[in-house]
């Protein structure tokens, strides 16, 4: 049986649908990342697994339970989840320490509290009170209280957004240990990187309809031709390129992506520049296209 | 069970008493106004009634606002920074949050209820006979989780922490002043009698009964204020399993990107 089965599922707001006939599954220990652009309806899913809003039509089972049980069925289906909501959601005055206690004890069988501590790496934090944390600590108490519980599944929206980079890998350690005992993970994420490091399967949702559901290296192949990547060397600039390249520069990065369909003229147009301007081709690559290229041509998007 | 709504009621005090503006406002302004009509001992030349009736008016003035007004606006912005959806994720029961929260407000609107009558009986001359204080406390118990039911059923109609301090002050002013907590107010007196049902009066008269009562056994209390008081328990609870809301209303904008782009309900869901 799967962890989380959804079925033709539809989320209308007035006349107008944030979700429309939606459905897939979820094996269990499975994690899945949930891709797409603002408004293309991933919160509104993540909200209808979690129990917070009720679909319009279709069918939404976690656990094998209806996420808007209520009573004593509610009560033990929401001892079995986990969710980091998609703001920080904490008491400021509690501290680290009180906060997971408190939450500990809503289980039967709670991880004990310095293991979680240490998991989120907040042990030396334990009486420090919440308020006082930076955003990315904060963020890391929400995963430590959605993690206390022992959950089968874990619900996860956009988990690092507005982190640094450093808190960001530093809760990507924490997921992937999670994902390691064989918790099931479904995740919203604006960050192809972060689906590309944590996921197995990426769900790509646009204008609410699911428009692909493969893993990310299933997907990177769908994404078109294959990328001849260049770092340029320091002091070359776009316009030193042949013409035919120097329009696939991206100034920003400093390098060279050339989406190539044929790969034998495109690279002997490349060495042939770099032989007669004597450029080092340190970095060069061939290869699929990244995620995100993959991502914004099934979007339709242009980067 | 039992454990569980203890860790709840120690939370909610916590809560409480790290963040105590409005303790502080509940116990000043009534403290204040103590000082001023029963300082330098000249009120003490009145009759007891008179003093007690004083002091009464004022311990319910404090009692009321932190169960009321510190109330509502802390579950206001529990809901607003979204720890009130979180708790509705979790897996106690949805009764126990409210069971916790409202037991530690009154608990706490009791310390500083008993800290207004030991300084108003020290500064009036009246003296607390021992069978006084059972009646005291069942009053302002029954009173104060009448008021904490009502805050939590008048969050459904706050729309945001901005407008909550509006719209609870405009519902307790006038029924606690014309209730007599600063004076007692005989006329008109279609005015007194309508005030009796509401839940400002019973708490203030049975109190004023109370710390006024001589006798040597315990101070009677006034069947007719508790069932007003009961009354009003139940509508405010009956209103809040109705209406109450665990989560902010959105503005538009927001509605429209997490929807994807098309307006989403105004009120995102609600006790049931």
């Amino acid at each position: 049986m799967n962890a989380i089965e959804v079925e033709h599922l539809t989320r209308r707001f007035g006349d107008l649908a944030a979700v429309r006939d939606v459905s897939f599954g979820v094996p269990a220990g499975q994690v899945v990342a949930v891709l797409g652009p603002n408004g293309a309806g991933k919160t509104t899913l993540i909200e209808i697994l979690e129990g917070f809003q009720a679909p319009s039509s279709g069918r939404v089972r976690v656990l094998g339970t209806d996420p808007r049980a209520g009573g004593r069925a509610g009560q033990a289906w929401r001892a079995r989840i986990g969710m980091v909501l998609q703001s920080t959601s904490l008491d400021r005055q509690l501290t680290v320490g009180e906060a997971v206690r408190l939450y500990g004890s809503l289980f039967a069988r709670p991880m004990p509290v310095r293991e979680v501590l240490d998991l989120i790496g907040l042990a030396r934090e334990t009486g420090t009170r919440i308020g006082a944390l930076s955003g990315g600590q904060q963020r890391r108490v929400d995963l430590g209280l959605a993690m206390i519980g022992r959950p089968e599944v874990l619900f996860l929206d956009e988990p690092t957004t507005g982190l640094d980079p450093q808190a960001r890998r530093g809760l990507w350690a924490v997921i992937q240990q999670l994902a390691a005992t064989g918790t099931t993970v479904l995740m919203t994420t604006h960050y192809l990187d972060e689906a590309q490091r944590l996921a197995n399967r990426v769900i790509v949702l646009g204008d609410g309809q699911l428009t692909a559901d493969a893993t990310p290296d299933q997907l990177r192949a769908r994404g078109g031709t294959p990328v001849i990547r260049l770092p340029l060397p320091a002091g070359t600039r776009a316009g030193d390129l042949p013409a035919e390249l120097a329009s696939h520069v991206d100034a920003d990065r400093g390098e060279l992506s050339l989406p190539s369909a044929d790969l034998t003229a495109d690279l002997a147009t490349l060495v042939a520049w770099a032989r007669s301007s004597d450029v080092d081709l340190t970095g060069l690559e061939v290869g699929s296209p990244s995620l995100e290229d993959a991502y914004l041509t099934l979007t339709g998007s242009t980067s | 069970m039992i454990t569980m709504l203890m860790r709840q009621v120690d939370y909610q005090l916590r809560l409480l008493l790290r963040n105590p503006r409005g303790l502080w406002v509940s116990l000043l302004a009534p403290g204040l106004i103590l000082a001023l009509r029963l300082g330098h001992g000249g009120a003490q030349a009145g009759p007891v009634a008179d003093r007690a009736a004083v002091i009464a008016g004022l311990a319910a003035f404090g009692l009321i606002a932190t169960c009321y007004l510190t109330h509502a606006i802390g579950l206001v912005t529990a809901r607003e920074t979204g720890v009130l959806r979180r708790w509705r994720a979790s897996p106690l029961p949805r009764w126990g949050y409210f069971t916790g929260r409202i037991t530690a407000t009154v608990l706490l609107s009791l310390v500083s209820g008993a800290i207004i009558i030991a300084v108003g009986a020290g500064l009036g001359g009246v003296h607390i006979a021992a069978g006084t204080v059972p009646a005291l406390l069942i009053i302002f118990v029954l009173g104060g989780v009448a008021w904490a039911a009502l805050g939590t059923a008048v969050t459904a109609l706050i729309g945001s922490a901005e407008s909550a301090n509006p719209v609870l002050m405009f519902s307790y002013l006038p029924v606690i002043l014309l209730s007599g907590a600063l004076g007692a107010i005989g006329e008109p007196k279609w005015l007194s009698t309508a005030m009796s049902y509401l839940p400002g009066q019973p708490v203030i008269t049975s109190a004023t009964h109370a710390l006024a009562y001589s006798g040597s056994g315990l101070a009677p209390v006034s069947v007719r204020d508790l069932a007003v008081l009961a009354g009003w328990t139940v509508i405010g609870l009956a209103v809040s399993v109705r209406f109450f809301r665990w989560d902010p209303v959105r503005p538009a904008h927001a509605r429209r990107a997490e929807a994807g782009g098309v307006a989403a309900p105004a009120r995102a869901g609600t006790a049931a």
